[in-house]
């Protein structure tokens, strides 16, 4: 195995929370050593999740290191169980893939363009960004950028990244 | 279907656990019929995200309304039901909420007075263990003083409260179902916020560590992943409800009892006897078309600020520390209509819905880390509750969806009355006052979100206007009951636990033939 980290330590690590394809062989993975290692995704295609993660990380930095991508591929593979935050704002678990597809699409088509990033986003924001479908544009930004804090600062890491204690009663054995 | 009862409940939350263990230790035999999976205190890991696994996740309910309820965010599923990693703000309703339409023309009254379920306040506070400061409570309906003394007050509370005095407001300890020292063999509060993600160490007083252990020593038998698709009629007597149809692992069942209680949560409540309409009979309680109507939420909102002062927002409890009901008495006090409250200093954290970087998406991704740094030692934040009105066009009905069990899943509409609107406008307004007299340097807001769900199936003492009597019983039945918030004809502008479970004493009492 190719792999910058072995197999020994993947398995044997504590963040360890979901199966992912790398190289044809399904390991134990963080999301953040699902991302380090390319895994394969078998919800969104490859692009998608590309673009997705490169806006997360312009809204939330260190959500791409921390594994956007593997978390969101994941999530959306565990159906009814799924934890994101969509759900539990109302997005219906079966339309949570369209939710994600629809915001690639949407992403692919407005950074195509020769304005900054930044400016793209503020249009976004704003809901003033053209040729946009599906829900408006603010409230998915606002979704993806709930995502990206799930994952880089929802964890006892992300925790002391801040310097809050995370005083856990029963501490989480995985991050979600 | 041999088994028979005397009593099945349908739910395992907090007014159904509540009435089995009440009706086991009176003698009946009670079987609980409980949707979700078996929940342990061991499940309650700290983890804002792990939270999530706790709410209800199937039938999905759809929404629609300028002020929508809010069902996936409001509703859990599981031993304890939503009670189960609700925030122990016990509150008790005042003696105005009990009368609006008579006091002001608006909404519904209740059957019953403040005086009746003032009793039942009193004996279920000391039953569940509550912490508070009746005297500094100077709003706080008469009643006997909490058994426990309030929580100790942490630095983000004593920064709030100056911006009340300056305001010449007053804020008095938030009454808590949380121990504020051990109580009847459960520890006392460690402070550490994670109440949102259920509090494993039972000094929060979810069912599983009040009614559940005595539900069990008195004899109760608890089914789980049974969901309850209707009820259904004797077919002779046919005021007489024979017996619960429910499914668990793919099978179809039925339990046959003397009486049956449906607890399960405000909609799905609803969504239960609507599907039990049955050739030649309308649905349990909807002669009069009134099932389903009156559906409430409370117009909320969590107003923030970040200050010089140390602060440490993530010490304390979730629900907050400090209260005030200055206005909550001038239900027509003008700019709008409506009681509200502040509950005041919430321990919070920095992502998930109510998380304090999640609400500020204007903060550039470069300035990020350092902005949450900076709200993780001095930020302050308190939410605002206001009084929904009752409206019959706010209702709970069937939807063309169905589930994986086929069981068709429910609809909800709500749009919140304009004086209701107005009011929490006016309060959203003065609550940024409040923070900028206690020093914030920068004030924002949340979005105003739909809080607990209440309404739907409303007690009354006309048939006409009404599903239910004062003892929760279906007018045109005889032995079936709705138990929970359900019932409530006004909102109030309290949460409403404390007045579900008040409302539960009183119905264990009637079934036990006491009242
Ligand atoms: C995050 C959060 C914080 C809260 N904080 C507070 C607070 O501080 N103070 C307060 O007063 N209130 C609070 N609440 C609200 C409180 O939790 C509810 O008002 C209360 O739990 C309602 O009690 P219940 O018994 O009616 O319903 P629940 O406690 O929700 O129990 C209903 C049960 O019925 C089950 N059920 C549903 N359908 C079926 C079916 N078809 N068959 C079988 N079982 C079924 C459900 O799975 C559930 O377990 C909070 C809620 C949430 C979500
Ligand atoms: S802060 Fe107190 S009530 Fe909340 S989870 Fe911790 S110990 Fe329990």
């Amino acid at each position: 195995m190719a792999h910058d980290l072995s197999r020994r330590r993947l398995l044997g690590s504590s963040l360890f929370t979901a199966s992912f394809l790398i190289l044809g062989d399904r390991l134990t993975l963080s999301p953040a050593e699902a991302v380090e290692l390319d895994f394969t995704p078998e919800v969104l295609r490859r692009d998608q999740l590309n673009i997705i993660a490169t806006v997360a990380e312009q809204l939330v930095p260190g959500s791409a290191d921390a594994g956007i991508a593997a978390y969101l591929d994941a999530q959306l593979r565990a159906g009814n169980d799924s934890l994101l935050i969509g759900k539990y704002l109302g997005v219906d678990v079966s339309a949570q893939i369209d939710f994600y597809e629809s915001l690639a699409r949407n992403l692919q088509k407005a950074l195509q363009t020769e304005q900054a990033t930044s400016e793209v986003l503020s249009a976004m924001w704003s809901d003033i960004q053209e040729n946009w479908e599906g829900p408006p544009a603010s409230y998915m930004l606002f979704v993806l950028r709930a995502d990206a804090l799930d994952v880089t600062y929802g964890t006892p890491e992300g925790f002391e990244a801040l310097g809050i204690p995370y005083m856990a009663h029963i501490m989480p054995e995985k991050p979600w | 279907m041999t088994e028979s009862r005397d009593v099945v409940i349908v739910g395992a939350g907090a007014a159904g656990l509540m009435l089995a263990a009440r009706l086991a230790e009176g003698g009946q035999s009670v079987t609980v019929l409980e949707a979700g999976p078996a929940r342990q205190l061991s499940d309650l890991v700290s983890s804002q995200i792990w939270a999530r696994k706790l709410k209800w996740s199937e039938p999905a309910v759809s929404e629609s309304g300028d002020h929508k309820i809010g069902h996936a965010f409001n509703a859990g599923s599981g031993t304890g039901g939503s009670a189960l990693h609700h925030y122990g703000v016990w509150l008790r309703m005042h003696e105005g909420d009990f009368s609006v339409q008579s006091d002001h023309g608006v909404g519904r009254d209740w059957p019953l007075s403040y005086a009746d379920l003032a009793p039942h306040y009193d004996r279920v506070q000391t039953e569940v263990g509550l912490s508070g400061d009746a005297d500094q409570e100077r709003w706080r309906p008469q009643g006997a003083p909490y058994p426990m003394p309030p929580l100790p007050l942490f630095a983000q509370s004593r920064v709030l409260a100056k911006g009340f005095e300056k305001t010449g407001r007053h804020t008095s300890p938030l009454p808590l179902a949380i121990n504020s020292e051990p109580y009847e063999g459960r520890r006392s509060c460690q402070y550490d916020g994670w109440c949102d993600a259920g509090c494993p160490i039972g000094a929060l007083g979810n069912p599983l560590v009040t009614w559940l252990p005595r539900a069990r020593a008195a004899g109760v038998q608890l089914e789980h992943n049974a969901t309850v698709s209707r009820v259904i009629r004797d077919a002779r007597h046919t005021q007489r409800i024979e017996s619960v149809e429910y499914l668990q692992a793919g099978e179809r069942k039925t339990l046959r009892a003397d009486r049956i209680i449906i607890a399960a949560f405000a909609v799905q409540s609803v969504r239960i006897l609507l599907s039990s309409a049955a050739a030649g009979h309308v649905a349990p309680g909807n002669h009069s078309d009134q099932l389903g109507r009156y559906l409430m939420t409370h117009p909320a909102a969590t107003t923030f600020g970040l200050f010089e002062d140390e602060t440490y927002p993530h010490q304390g409890v979730s629900a907050g520390q400090l209260l005030n009901h200055d206005d909550y008495d001038q239900k027509d006090a003008p700019g709008g209509f409506g009681s509200s409250q502040w509950m005041i200093g919430h321990a919070i954290k920095p992502h998930d819905l109510l998380g304090y970087g999640t609400g500020r998406p204007d903060i550039p991704g470069a300035n990020l880390k350092t902005w949450l740094q900076r709200a993780a030692q001095h930020l302050g934040n308190m939410t605002l509750v206001c009084e929904d009105i009752a409206l019959p066009e706010n209702r709970v009905t069937l939807s063309d969806r169905v589930d994986s069990n086929g069981i068709a899943s429910a609809h909800t509409h709500h749009d919140l009355a304009p004086t209701a609107a107005a009011r929490w406008v006016q309060r959203m307004s003065e609550g940024q006052e409040i923070l900028r007299a206690a020093g914030a340097q920068e004030v924002w807001s949340s979005p105003r979100i739909g809080m607990h769900i209440m309404g739907g199936a409303v007690m009354g003492d006309d048939p006409a206007t009404s599903v239910t009597d004062s003892f929760g019983r279906v007018h045109d039945t005889a032995n079936l009951y709705v138990a929970g918030p359900a019932l409530f004809p006004s909102s109030g502008a309290v949460n409403p636990t404390f007045t579900l479970s008040a409302l539960a004493s009183r119905q264990a009492d009637h079934l036990l033939g006491k009242l």
